[in-house]
């Protein structure tokens, strides 16, 4: 809950003007000396992914489509300071919500309590609204934003995603510029 | 020494071996010269050294990002490369330069060059580019017309294999076509929108070096739209898939990869160039090679910084450099990221496979008197490409079932547009030799000092605003633009430095691309141009090279 009240405060500031931008850059530096932690929420993001892209009847989901070990490769390689810190404060925050509220871990929480915590996230990271472009500049994507966008990439770009949901054509061999789209015709896979 | 140098002798030296390289070595080994081609970067054989070619996109561990580490290397080219592409890229850390004001210089060190990674973007000049210094008094005029160049553009058109159509436009004439990339239902509408909307421009399909049909054994094209990593099928024109594999088959091409060009000699007693002087990249040995015509194609900032490093008692300020013009005259095409916007309607209509192409609106801007655009002079053209969003491009919203079908529909369909300006040219951009900071083969950093005048501004407004214009006035929505302009040199289209021109005292090279004060150097590079055009230059400068060998060949063989 800290770690909230202190982002809070933060973004209070910043409408008073920038004399608090060092002090935010001072608030991350210590969090970000290395990206090893991140391995501990292997499990966590596993699930947490399913809830996003869980397996259908249509095709597996995105735990399946093995998209949390993307996810950790790139939270250790590509990452920038700010998402890194904003996706492990994301789920030290989500599993701290599910002990308060369930008394377990998010991993071990039933699937309608997952999908309610989700939901919950998913309903506070509100796009549009000028405080989140505010904020998203200031202090990077919220985690339920960089969540979402890498489940949707890995899963898209995954062997499973990418035949199995989407239509992947490797060599198309021809160019159809106009076609008539079939009735339930899938999107492409890559442009 | 004698015996090394004989070792050392050819009758041609080419320095380069992209777009333009990989000409002169086709045009000049077929013609009976033994020719060395000297390449800085790596070796990189037609398909053999693709490695991505065939990866899905699976089986990258970063799918397409780069890594915080490979960002580091590439402060630069990240922008212009990904995890399929980035190994023809160079890694600004191994090659630096320096940025009097931002600018970027995307670079490919490697046999064919940038040929391997460019956007196969093919448009002739026309009469008016020609006459353009000329007639508005900016630069000096080129000493060339469109008729000097028309039939050397139909000879290398019919080698490379552009896919196009006629048109029969003035600012962009016609040239020798395989059939046209055919355009999907987005890029038709707002073909016939403009048709109806405006009276003075045309959407047409674009012109690129794709091959619709197959040619000499290459392509043709499998709609994989992968080319920058190299193409298996041979599917569009680069160096290492054409020009450099025909000057193989002569069997007078000696090609040498990892060989820096120091400096070019020049022998004050016979008043000519005898050779040049490399560093070996890896053992940095310094070698000398031997011959009586170089080609100096190494792209435009590199050939000119090779002439800038070429002192001697004749020319202590760079090689054939008595005009002061050389470095200066910096130009690249005026870019904007362009506009954007989404379609409601065409709902039942798709795709099958993926179009390397894309469309273009030619020039109309100040074509004729009663068209003349009062904010600035000459003009631009624009690119587009429409497709229907797919994951990559699309809003969702929510998460589990309801979003994974999301997923799979088709979106909307949205199209952008990217207009390409010409820069005037001018003498205060221009490039420089660093000569207190040196790079790792202790060869002075080149000094970039460039940046856009009000001419090219107010090009890069109204590229934006007449883009919006058309998208609206074919219905579409959520129209926009994105207003932050790319720093110079986005474009990859780097021009001038070592000018044709008709005056030795005000440029570098005549109308034969021969340096005015040193007749047996030829500079057929980007470098030798004397304004920019709004069309993708490198068909221009595959014609010059043409044009120029042939005139080499005849000198070479009554000399």
């Amino acid at each position: 809950m800290n770690r909230r009240k202190a982002l809070g405060g933060i973004l209070g500031f910043t409408g008073v003007g920038l004399a608090s931008f060092g002090g935010y850059k001072y608030f991350l530096g210590d969090l970000n000396k290395n990206k090893e932690e991140i391995k501990v929420y292997f499990d966590v993001i596993s699930e947490l992914i399913d809830v996003i892209i869980p397996t259908t009847a249509a095709s597996p989901g995105a735990k399946s489509a093995g998209v949390q070990d993307y996810i950790i490769y790139y939270m250790e390689d590509c990452s920038s300071k700010k998402e890194y810190h904003n996706f492990l404060n994301g789920l030290k925050d989500l599993q701290e919500h599910c002990l308060d509220a369930y008394g377990r871990n998010f991993e071990n929480c039933t699937i309608d309590q997952k999908i309610e915590q989700v939901e919950n996230l998913d309903n506070n990271s509100s796009s549009n609204s000028l405080f989140t472009k505010i904020r998203n500049k200031l202090l990077g994507r919220s985690f339920f934003n960089i969540i979402k966008t890498l489940t949707i990439e890995g899963y898209c770009t995954s062997s499973i995603g990418a035949t199995k949901h989407l239509t992947y054509l490797p060599v198309p061999g021809r160019y159809k510029a106009i076609t008539e789209l079939s009735p339930n015709q899938k999107s492409w896979a890559t442009k | 020494m004698t015996n090394q140098k004989q070792e050392n002798t050819f009758d041609a030296i080419v320095v380069g071996s992209g777009i333009s390289g990989g000409w002169a070595a086709k045009e000049l080994t077929q013609g009976g010269l033994k020719t060395l081609v000297l390449e800085r970067g790596r070796n990189v054989t037609h398909i053999v050294d693709y490695p991505t070619a065939w990866k899905n996109p699976w089986d990258f561990k970063y799918r397409s990002h780069l890594t915080n580490k490979e960002l580091e290397e590439r402060p630069i080219q990240s922008s212009h490369c990904d995890a399929g592409n980035k190994h023809f890229f160079v890694k600004d850390s191994e090659h630096p330069y320096v940025q009097v004001k931002p600018y970027k210089w995307i670079r490919g060190y490697q046999v064919g060059g940038r040929s391997l990674t460019w956007g196969r973007q093919s448009y002739r000049f026309s009469q008016m580019d020609f006459e353009a210094n000329k007639n508005d008094g900016h630069g000096v005029d080129w000493p060339i017309r469109y008729n000097d160049l028309a039939k050397w553009y139909d000879y290398v058109e019919d080698y490379v294999g552009i896919s196009g159509s006629s048109e029969s436009l003035s600012q962009l004439p016609d040239g020798v076509f395989l059939p046209p990339i055919p355009m999907n239902a987005i890029e038709q509408h707002l073909k016939e929108t403009v048709i109806r909307e405006y009276s003075d421009r045309v959407v047409i399909n674009g012109r690129v070096a794709n091959l619709t049909q197959p040619k000499k054994g290459r392509g043709p094209c499998q709609y994989r739209n992968l080319c920058s990593r190299g193409c298996p099928f041979g599917g569009y024109f680069s160096s290492n898939s054409s020009t450099l594999l025909d000057a193989q088959e002569t069997g007078n091409l000696t090609m040498r990869a990892d060989s820096i060009v120091k400096e070019v000699i020049y022998d004050d007693l016979q008043k000519k160039a005898i050779g040049v002087v490399i560093i070996d990249a890896i053992t940095k040995e310094e070698i000398r090679y031997y011959a009586k015509v170089i080609f100096l194609n190494a792209s435009t900032i590199a050939t000119t910084a090779i002439l800038l490093n070429s002192t001697s008692p004749s020319f202590p300020n760079g090689l054939g450099n008595t005009s002061g013009q050389l470095g200066h005259n910096l130009m690249d095409h005026v870019v904007n990221e362009g506009a954007f916007g989404t379609y409601e309607g065409l709902k039942d209509k798709y795709y099958e496979g993926k179009s390397p192409g894309t469309i273009y609106i030619p020039r109309f801007q100040n074509l004729k008197n009663e068209t003349k655009d009062v904010d600035f002079i000459r003009g631009y053209g624009i690119q587009g490409k429409g497709h229907r969003e797919n994951w990559q491009s699309k809003a969702t919203s929510g998460i589990g079932v309801g979003l994974k079908e999301q997923l799979a529909t088709p979106g909307e369909w949205k199209i952008s547009l990217g207009g390409r300006g010409e820069t005037l040219p001018n003498y205060d951009n221009k490039i420089s030799l660093d000569n207190e900071n040196k790079d790792q083969w202790g060869l002075p950093l080149v000094k970039v000092d460039f940046e856009y005048g009000p001419n090219e501004l107010a090009m890069m407004e109204h590229m934006t605003k007449s883009s919006e214009e058309m998208l609206r006035k074919a219905g579409f929505k959520n129209v926009g633009s994105y207003r932050t302009s790319p720093a110079p040199g986005s474009a990859v289209h780097e021009m001038g430095t070592a000018r044709m021109g008709k005056d030795p005292k005000t440029s570098v090279l005549n109308k034969h691309n021969q340096m005015h004060d040193v007749k047996n150097v030829f500079i057929t590079d980007g470098s030798c141009m004397t304004s920019s055009g709004s069309q993708n230059p490198s068909l221009t400068y595959m014609a010059i090279t043409a044009r120029a060998c042939q005139f080499a060949l005849k000198q070479y063989f009554s000399n």
